[in-house]
């Protein structure tokens, strides 16, 4: 009884090498078919049904695969879907192997095959393990056209009804346009990269110094330019990125996209690219695109409706960047050749970007706060 | 671009998710605790099928309860908490016998449930006023929420009828707590000077704690002396190398720490402490260890339970780099546990933050116990 004690105070710092037992459900519903996928612990099969048959410690997939039907009938048994009411009958169709954070799963994909022939609910009524473990929980998330809804089974609320119609398609195109104008809108960096660029577009460099353009065409094909090569490169990038293609820490994406905003700036005073700047907002644009990636994934990628989010944030993205370049570009070039713009609003707001950017670069690659 | 670190968090835990079909069916998948011949195994089979005879025996269940609390603390896996649990499901009232509430209250705490454990723990002492398990573990719980005076009235009680060793052991943790750490050192070491036939895990309790105290006094070579021979003692524990860990990060020895936890990567709390120091190294082990600890508080945030919010906070801030996120997590920790270290999370992220007016209820903490650290009174020093 005295070890107790001292447990006691060790217990203060509870150090969880695992996670409690939890099964990931994951259902597709389109309002006609119904089909999930369920992650099992290995652990918790082990304990329920008794997997690692030679007794050595260890579970292989022969061992899991020789089990696989009496696991199939235990863990169905303990879960029922309905749909619109009527009671569906579930067939394994796969079976698979994943590793998560706190160790490895099985993986049951199955098909459900229900009496009504389409449906507008999805009634999911969940009992695995419950009676073994008490503090098991079954993490459902339910998806259907790109909708996406989670819920937590427990065996005080072992049930969890949902509305298996999703958003329709031109819905969510329209809410990705929108999160891309509005990401476009907030993001100061990428706004202000943009104005670096656009800045000089009023211009024509000659002499070795920026003097009015003196026709708009040039002007309007400058600003086209430099606009859709940033816009071709970040879209690259963003598509990589949200495919998971290429993965770049975001200290490096945010810092680098930092630097690239001071960069523009500071080539507007101290010319170094002047006659091609569209080569450098495509350089840059590929890491902007990187950036743009980290918000999509923040909205929650869904997988089979991916490149309908891809292309609705993109096209808002450039939505928000047009915006932008239509209302700066007339007023620049109407004033381009007064005093105001040429000194105040090219040399000193160039010079208020660096100084701003400046500062996010600092903060971003040092990990500090200036402000 | 707060945003990014919830974006990362949320890709990682979506790239985890690839199912793959093993190529050989003598692929291992999963290794258990033990082989099913291992004498602990037989020994927890023999515990179940008893209950299993007995469904109601509330010795053969508090027996197997308890069995299973053990393990969940010896392997960090909570699993077995909620086997426990399950073993004392026939008695889930105010009515039953004064070790089966006791044990309940021991399963309630695991989850944080204080409240409820506290109450379990009472009512096992209205029925055994002798009980030894409870009076300790209303002490423990005391100190996590801050209550010192609770805590040492249940020390006072500990008095009568447990060991000195444990009951000076009890006062001593409260008293270094409040601001007379040099008292509480040399009444402790006296202790178990006195009490040379203690065992090992009492003598790895105190030491350790003697260890903690002499750091805290500023004497890092008497600190590292008994970290030394509590590690000698061979007994493995979670807590002793996480003490042992921060204390040489904080003396600059990351390599230690390495060489350390190498193979503690399964334990949070350590590989936790592990990734801080290789990134401090700049090893490039540490980015894929980041990665594993963002997947593992990724997972549990998914299941609504957020039980290792200090941890978080400390990934947030040392190994993420977002200070706010780390303050507002420590902060929400602050309100359920309420430990030094704690509390020293909460101050370093509101100075990250400059937030010093977050940090209020921490700092009025530090002026209450007059808790004695260096680094705390420099976290305080930045924050006033």
């Amino acid at each position: 009884m005295r070890i107790l004690f001292f447990l006691a105070l060790l217990a203060a710092a509870p150090s969880y090498a695992h996670k409690p037992s939890d099964s990931y459900l994951t259902l597709h519903a389109d309002g006609r078919t119904l089909r999930g996928q369920w992650d099992i612990a290995l652990r918790d099969l082990e304990y329920a049904v008794g997997l690692d048959a030679d007794g050595d410690g260890a579970i292989t997939w022969g061992e899991l695969k020789a089990k696989q039907a009496e696991v199939d009938a235990y863990v169905l048994a303990r879960v029922a879907l309905r749909a619109d009411g009527g009671e569906c009958r579930l067939r394994p169709a796969e079976h698979l192997v994943d590793d998560h954070s706190d160790g490895a799963y099985a993986v049951l994909r199955f098909a459900a095959e229900c009496p009504a022939e389409s449906f507008k609910t999805v009634e999911v009524e969940y009992s695995l393990f419950f009676d073994l473990d008490p503090t098991h929980r079954g993490l459902l998330r339910v998806e259907r056209g790109g909708d996406t809804t989670t819920g937590i089974l427990s065996p005080e609320r072992p049930r969890f009804e949902v509305s298996a119609e999703g958003r329709s398609k031109l819905r969510q195109f329209a809410d990705y346009v929108r999160e891309g104008v509005w990401h476009i809108w907030i993001g100061f960096d990428h706004i202000l990269f943009l104005v670096s660029l656009l800045l000089p577009s009023v211009f024509v460099f000659a002499n070795k110094q920026w003097s009015p353009a003196a026709r708009f065409r040039d002007t309007f094909w400058d600003v086209f330019k430099v606009a859709t090569s940033f816009t071709v490169a970040h879209s690259i990038t963003l598509s990589l990125a949200a495919l998971s293609v290429i993965v770049l820490p975001s200290r490096l994406v945010e810092s680098t996209i930092a630097l690239s905003v001071v960069l523009a700036a500071l080539n507007n005073i101290w010319p170094v690219v002047h006659g091609r700047r569209w080569a450098v907002a495509f350089g840059f644009g590929l890491v902007h695109g990187f950036g743009f990636a980290s918000v999509l994934a923040d909205l929650g990628l869904p997988r089979d409706t991916l490149l309908l989010a891809l292309v609705g944030f993109n096209v808002g993205v450039e939505l928000g960047q047009l915006a932008i370049i239509s209302v700066f570009l007339p007023i620049a070039y109407v004033i381009r050749a007064t005093w105001a713009y040429r000194r105040v609003v090219f040399v000193g707001g160039s010079a208020a970007i660096v100084l701003i950017a400046a500062t996010w670069l600092v903060e971003r690659a040092f990990d500090v706060k200036l402000y | 671009m707060l945003r990014i670190g919830a974006a990362l968090l949320f890709a990682a835990s979506v790239a985890a998710a690839a199912p793959y079909v093993p190529k050989d069916d003598a692929t291992v998948l999963e290794r258990l605790p033990g082989r099913r011949s291992d004498p602990a195994i037989a020994e927890l089979r023999q515990l179940r099928a008893a209950l299993a005879a007995a469904p109601k025996n509330a010795d053969a269940a508090t027996r197997l309860a308890q069995r299973y609390f053990d393990l969940a603390n010896a392997e960090g896996d909570p699993r077995y908490v909620g086997y426990a649990e399950a073993a004392l499901r026939p008695w889930p009232g105010e009515t039953a016998p004064a070790e089966v509430l006791f044990t309940r209250g021991l399963l309630r705490q695991y989850r944080h449930d204080f409240a409820g454990a506290l109450k379990d723990f009472d009512l096992a002492l209205a029925r055994e006023p002798r009980h030894l398990g409870s009076h300790a573990w209303r002490a423990a719980i005391f100190m996590v929420q801050a209550d010192y005076r609770a805590a040492a009235r249940e020390c006072a009680a500990l008095g009568e009828i447990a060991s000195e060793l444990m009951s000076t052991g009890c006062l001593a943790y409260v008293e270094a707590t409040t601001g007379k750490t040099r008292d509480a050192y040399v009444r402790l070491a006296a202790a178990l000077e006195r009490r040379a036939g203690a065992s090992a895990e009492t003598r790895l309790w105190t030491l350790t704690r003697l260890a903690e105290m002499a750091w805290r006094l500023g004497d890092t070579a008497l600190a590292e002396r008994q970290f030394g021979e509590a590690l000698k003692l061979g007994v493995t524990d979670n807590f002793l190398l996480a003490a042992y860990a921060d204390f040489l990060l904080e003396q600059g020895r990351p390599k230690e720490v390495v060489a350390l936890l190498q193979d503690w990567v399964r334990s949070d709390t350590l590989l936790l402490r592990l990734a801080i120091a290789e990134q401090r190294l700049k090893l490039p082990a540490a980015q894929p260890h980041i990665q594993a600890l963002g997947e593992r508080f990724a997972a549990a945030s998914l299941r609504g339970e957020r039980l290792h919010m200090g941890e978080e906070a400390r990934f947030l801030l040392d190994l993420k780099g977002d200070a706010r996120a780390a303050l507002a997590v420590a902060l929400d920790n602050w309100k359920e546990q309420r430990e030094p270290r704690d509390a020293l999370v909460v101050l370093e992220a509101a100075a990250a933050a400059r937030d010093a007016k977050a940090a209020a209820p921490v700092l009025q903490w530090l002026d209450e116990t007059r808790f004695e650290s260096e680094r705390m009174r420099r976290a305080a020093a930045a924050l006033r």
